[in-house]
């Protein structure tokens, strides 16, 4: 047989040596090897597979054991914080028509829904007051359990949803909450209070008009900082900025930016839009 | 003349041997066809007819209009280059790969996704276009390279050429004129002389002691004499025609060109070598069978998670991209170009050692080589006559024929050498061209024939200069050679008297003789000393040497007259005192013989196939070692047990001296039985058609054959074999044309060097696919666990990319410098059908075991990195949908930890660098491990291929600048890492090696067990 007789084989060869690969049954042979063959194998890759699954498992071990549960190794990557807003229901575009309740009542269910955990009586019950304009650092042992204080619903005054309970949204003119992102031990404003604006982002200036912010100017005060971790910051309720839209532009799509300004805050990065600043979209309608 | 008379040239043109089955009675009866167009019968026309046909003139040539026109007719007088493929195509294959098909869809399947996304309004997700991009650039990028390096070395080939046109002196209108020969045309009158190539094919008009040397056509080394007349029926055996390409070493012609270019002999036969089809190289078939089985088992792998995603939930078009990605992470992209850039490297190398490879893939070839079959002329042997033997004295000297004279003299003190040196010296008609005084004896051009220059050369050396010794003694007279006399004798003054010096065939010149010189003594030539002569005469004979006879005479002064008629000269000549023999061979290289015992010992089987002589050629094979002191012919056997030939049993005899004659009266598969029973083989008076079939003969036995040749008549052989290796200075164009490699120095030993290079290349060369499709599976895992236990993607397509493509070439490469493990020249060559380049435990060790290492490392450092960032593994599992969700801006982590989408990516980066960092570190133990198959690292010696310590460092180099060069996280999502992220692999990188060591252990301590055959690749 030649090199040359190599190259030609039909289909129906290949279909018979396939089947005789898969099963030779003169050689009792599956896939080339015999049932004792493929035991002994399997049997190999067992033990090697299982050793290389110890040596795996020990090294997560070694590394889980030089771990931290209370603190990050390294928090470089998720500071400064982002932005995040409420109501947020599936994307940045806040949509409806004054006249048509049905069309601003999910805002209005996702805000009461996300302020509970901020109602008085839940955050005077779970949380402590604390003076306000000063970080509320709390030293002691890492393992001990943290206060938290209390960021009260009232606080949010117009955007509490306590007096106005649709949050002006059946008037036209609706609040939005912006939260940072939480960051253990992170300082926000060293020493300075992180403040709030919002601008349109792209079009007329005027289509903004006002704006009201709650608490206080528009500002996240110190004392909710620094974050401790899930584990002993167990009631910590992020401090939040209430934006209250209270002239906007009617009928039209509206970007709205709003971004933190302080010492730290980062809010011009290109490739993330919600670094210090979120963009949203507001379109109210008669 | 000795020899040369002693064999009748029998009928030398193509004899028909029997038609094998199948292909070859196609290809026989085409060469059949060739034969017949052959039959040109200019040389039995007379001249007039001979004007006629050609409407011409001998007289005064073409006219230049008709010339011209017929110029346009004809097309030019030279041989068209065989008809390569165009560039485009040979371009297109380059992209049309088994791989570089699948790296299409794969990029297709992009490109769609691309479509589909942004069809549907989902920005950001343009990495679909980038790695579509990236893709078919990776195999653009490497259809170029590799089309680059086809194209470079080809074009070492088209060097080759003459680029300064050959002149022709051609008489048109009677004017006689310098053109190129590449003008001439049917009917126009030239002239040749010593000196010049034949321009075309030439019926001879007249000549003037024309000789040409056929050697390049029929293998001949006697040059042939030109003349006007037709002496035979065959157009290749009669005197009057002269061919194309071959060399006129003396004399002058004239003749009339009656074919030129293709349609010469030369042409025909180039145009047969053309026809013969290709073989594919070793090492393509083997490169083939791995890449249909990697092509295979990526679609396979791809298919299956196709199929796994569509089954847990994915979305279509989302379970395409997942079968693209595990294409491409399993695909090994930078193989091709690796397995190139080490061909080529060793095709340098090769280069650098005088063997230039004309086809890449031929490097291996040779390697891989069982059956040499050898030309002898020019490839065994210097293409010189050189003085072998003297017998004087009663005693054989032996001379010293090696090439640049560093061999032993024989004893020149005896009173009758003086007088043989002086007959030597002064008999002689050829003569040194001027100003070559520094030039080395053995390389000074000479004009004269083959055995008149080795005896001036000789002289030259032994005696010291001739020119001088010629002046001393001024010729009076001479008679030079003819057939009939068979001698030629010329009388010289010698002061008060005058020489008579006599040489020619032996037995011609003894019977001249009288008397014979014995250590200075005159002595009568009784029947002793005639006996004693044919003696000598018949061991020389016997040896393949063309003998030849010298004498003197003393005369007292004046009895020769200045301007006596030749023809009166012999009967002066009578009575002459018989001084000695002198026999020429043309000598065996000097690196031959070893070369030969170094392919014996390496398992290669060295067949000569010659178109020489049986007896010259037995005999230069048992001077090289082809056939081996002891062995015996059945003639040998016959001899020495006195018993008809018929009876002797062929197993007695190991060698075997096979003629063109009994090869074609043979019958199919005879061939082959004579093979088997004789180990030593020498083929003589072979026609080109035979050289083929004797090629073929062994092929069949599944050979993988060599064929070394420099003639015209070996190029349909050379075309045929495995690999074809022709000779670079003595080669002719159309040998070249047809070889896959050429020896620029013409020297036989330089295949060895290309045998141990073919088998070290490729056994380096699975070292190298070995270290390369190792890491398929660490960048297959991740997929797979992605798509299974939706993990936060560990590791990119484009990351994946530059491993292929960037970092792991150089350390890939640099495995060609590896040196063998063993002495490799003292092995089997390789079973082309049990020792593939990719065998199951190769696959499987690679795969199944340093892969998974490597795997395992990955995902270490991978889950290392998320958990120091604050994601801890647990977490991960299942994380996926919430981590890609591109509105998900607050995702918490382990710690409660909010992160945005961007700052969920740029960790994802992290990710991918880190596993690819782990990936280098474990190759880089890979490299380590792969740089032997059994021996232990520390016997191979861990730094010694400087070659790759360099590669290491570049590797590790590249990966710093791709890590840490700003700018990275954009464009090629490389994050910079935290240091001890690069240390997280090396406990596994550790367990490579050591892990290896104990592999090669017990490969080493228990050859053919379990652990052998399981583990040993």
């Amino acid at each position: 047989e030649t090199k040359a007789e190599m190259g030609n084989k039909t289909w129906a060869d290949l279909a018979g040596e396939m089947k005789t690969f898969l099963w030779n049954p003169e050689e009792r042979t599956c896939l080339g090897r015999t049932a004792k063959s493929w035991g002994l194998i399997l049997l190999f890759y067992f033990i090697f597979y299982t050793c290389l699954a110890g040596m795996f498992a020990f090294c997560m071990y070694v590394m889980l054991l030089t771990l931290s549960p209370y603190t990050p190794t390294y928090r470089d990557r998720v500071a400064p914080p982002g932005v995040m807003i409420r109501p947020y229901l599936n994307g940045f575009t806040i949509a409806f028509n004054v006249s048509k309740r049905s069309t601003w009542q999910p805002y209005v269910d996702s805000m009461h829904h996300f302020l509970a955990a901020y109602d008085d009586k839940v955050q005077e019950e779970k949380n402590i007051e604390c003076i306000s304009g000063k970080y509320f650092i709390q030293g002691g042992n890492e393992s001990e359990e943290k206060k938290a204080c209390q960021f009260k619903r009232s606080l949010l005054q117009n955007c509490s949803g306590i007096e106005d309970q649709t949050f002006g949204y059946s008037r036209g003119q609706p609040c939005i909450l912006l939260k940072m992102n939480r960051i253990i031990g992170y300082r926000p404003g060293a020493g300075v209070p992180v403040g709030v604006d919002c601008k349109v982002q792209k079009g007329n200036e005027s289509d903004l008009r006002s704006v009201d912010f709650y608490p206080g100017n528009g500002t996240f005060d110190l004392m909710y900082y620094p974050y401790y971790g899930k584990i002993t910051h167990v009631n910590y309720t992020s401090p939040l900025v209430a934006m209250h839209f209270t002239d906007v532009k009617r009928n039209s799509l509206v970007p709205i930016q709003c971004s933190l300004h302080g010492k730290g805050i980062v809010n011009d990065v290109n490739s993330d839009r919600f670094l210090g600043r979120i963009i949203f979209t507001l379109s109210i309608g008669k | 003349m000795g020899k040369e008379e002693s064999y009748e040239l029998g009928p030398r043109g193509p004899a028909a041997p029997k038609a094998p089955k199948g292909r070859g009675r196609r290809k026989q009866e085409r060469l059949e066809d060739m034969k017949k167009e052959m039959d040109v019968d200019d040389h039995k026309l007379e001249l007039p007819d001979l004007e006629a046909k050609y409407c011409t003139s001998i007289a005064k040539g073409l006219v230049g209009a008709v010339a011209a026109e017929r110029l346009l007719r004809d097309g030019p007088n030279e041989l068209r280059p065989p008809r390569g493929t165009p560039e485009c195509v040979k371009f297109g294959r380059q992209l049309a790969g088994g791989l570089q098909c699948l790296m299409w869809v794969a990029a297709a399947i992009c490109l769609i996704a691309y479509g589909v996304q942004e069809g549907q309004g989902d920005r950001g997700s343009a990495d679909n276009l980038y790695l579509a991009i990236a893709l078919i650039a990776v195999v653009v990028v490497t259809g170029c390279f590799g089309y680059y390096q086809e194209f470079k070395s080809t074009n070492i080939i088209a060097s080759f050429k003459n680029l300064v046109p050959q002149q022709a002196t051609v008489i048109r209108e009677g004017d006689k004129l310098q053109i190129n020969a590449n003008e001439l045309v049917v009917g126009d009158l030239v002239e040749i002389k010593g000196g010049d190539r034949v321009p075309a094919d030439i019926r001879i008009i007249s000549a003037q002691g024309c000789k040409v040397d056929n050697s390049s056509l029929t293998g001949e080394s006697e040059p042939q004499t030109r003349s006007p007349e037709c002496t035979h029926d065959s157009p290749l055996e009669t005197r009057n025609i002269a061919f194309f390409s071959t060399m006129c070493l003396e004399g002058t012609a004239t003749g009339l060109v009656i074919n030129t270019g293709d349609r010469t002999i030369i042409g025909r036969i180039a145009s047969l070598a053309s026809g013969v089809e290709n073989e594919k190289t070793p090492i393509a078939i083997e490169i083939e069978h791995f890449v249909d089985i990697i092509a295979g088992l990526a679609i396979f792998f791809g298919a299956t998670f196709f199929v796994v995603a569509m089954v847990i939930g994915y979305p279509f078009l989302r379970a395409m991209v997942f079968f693209m990605a595990i294409v491409v992470a399993y695909v090994p992209e930078g193989l091709l170009a690796t397995v190139t850039v080490c061909l080529s490297l060793t095709a340098k190398r090769l280069a650098r050692k005088n063997c230039v490879v004309k086809n890449l893939e031929a490097v291996e070839t040779l390697g891989s080589t069982s059956v040499i079959c050898s030309d002898k002329t020019g490839t065994l042997t210097q293409n010189r006559m050189t003085v072998a033997h003297l017998w004087f004295d009663n005693q054989i000297h032996t001379a010293d024929t090696t090439e640049d004279q560093s061999g032993q003299s024989f004893d020149q003190s005896s009173e009758t050498w003086t007088l043989l040196s002086r007959v030597v010296t002064l008999c002689n008609r050829a003569q040194f061209k001027a100003g070559q005084e520094n030039v080395p004896v053995a390389k000074r051009e000479v004009i004269g024939d083959a055995s008149e220059t080795a005896l001036l050369k000789f002289a030259e050396v032994t005696v010291g200069t001739v020119s001088e010794a010629r002046g001393r003694f001024p010729k009076v007279a001479e008679l030079p050679f003819n057939s009939t006399n068979k001698f030629q004798l010329s009388v010289h003054a010698a002061g008060d008297r005058q020489l008579l010096v006599l040489k020619g065939a032996p037995e011609r010149v003894l019977e001249r003789c009288s008397t014979v010189m014995i250590k200075g003594q005159e002595l009568p030539l009784d029947a002793q000393w005639r006996e004693a002569f044919e003696g000598a005469y018949a061991d020389l004979g016997g040896r393949g040497e063309r003998v030849l006879g010298f004498c003197a005479r003393w005369l007292p002064a004046g009895t020769v007259a200045a301007g006596t008629d030749p023809e009166a000269l012999p009967e002066v000549a009578v009575g002459l005192c018989f001084a000695g023999l002198v026999a020429m061979i043309d000598p065996p290289r000097a690196t031959v013989p070893r070369a030969v015992l170094k392919c014996r010992t390496a398992g290669i089987r060295v067949i000569m196939v010659t178109g020489d002589h049986p007896i010259t050629a037995k005999a230069i094979a048992a001077a090289v070692g082809i056939i081996s002191e002891g062995s015996e012919t059945p003639e040998d056997v016959a001899a020495r047990l006195r018993v008809p030939l018929e009876q002797v049993d062929p197993r007695q005899a190991r060698a075997r001296v096979v003629t063109g004659a009994e090869l074609a009266g043979m019958e199919p598969g005879v061939l082959e039985g004579i093979l088997r029973a004789h180990p030593e083989m020498v083929f003589a008076r072979t026609s080109p058609q035979q050289k083929l079939v004797i090629v073929e003969s062994c092929q069949r036995l599944g050979a993988i054959v060599a064929v070394t040749g420099d003639g015209v008549n070996d190029s349909p052989a050379l075309k045929r074999a495995d690999i074809g290796v022709a000779m670079g200075i003595a080669g002719s164009d159309a040998a070249k044309n047809a070889a896959d490699m050429i020896l620029l120095d013409d020297n036989f030993a330089s295949i060895v060097t290309g045998v141990e290079q073919g088998r070290l290349i490729f056994d380096n060369l699975k070292k190298s696919i070995a270290y390369t499709l190792t890491k398929n599976i660490p960048e297959l895992t991740p997929y797979l666990i992605y798509i299974t236990a939706s993990v936060p993607l560990p590791l990119g397509c484009i990351t994946i990319l530059f491993i292929e493509l960037c970092t792991d070439i150089f350390p890939s490469v640099s495995l060609a410098y590896e040196r063998a493990e063993s002495d490799i020249m003292h092995l089997k060559p390789r079973n082309p059908r049990r020792d593939r380049l990719v065998n199951e435990p190769l696959a499987a060790y690679s795969y199944f075991q340093i892969g998974a290492i490597q795997s395992f490392a990955g995902f270490t450092d991978y889950f290392v990195a998320m958990a120091q960032e604050g994601w801890w593994p647990l977490l991960c599992l299942g994380l996926r949908p919430r981590w890609e969700d591109t509105h998900e801006q607050e995702l918490q982590d382990s710690y409660g930890q909010q992160w945005t989408f961007e700052q969920r990516r740029y960790q994802q980066y992290t990710c991918y660098t880190v596993f690819f960092i782990s990936i280098e570190m474990c190759q880089i133990a890979d490299v380590l491990i792969r740089k032997t198959r059994r021996l232990s690292l520390l016997q191979q010696g861990l730094f010694r291929n400087h070659i790759l310590v360099i590669a290491i460092v570049f590797q590790v180099s590249i990966g710093c600048f791709l890590c840490y060069c700003p700018g990275m996280p954009n464009i090629f999502n490389f994050m910079p890492i935290r240091f001890q992220w690069w240390f997280v692999p090396m406990p596994f990188g550790l367990l490579i090696l050591i892990y290896d060591e104990i592999r090669k252990l017990g490969v080493r301590r228990h050859p053919g067990s379990w652990w052998d055959r399981e583990l040993y690749y």
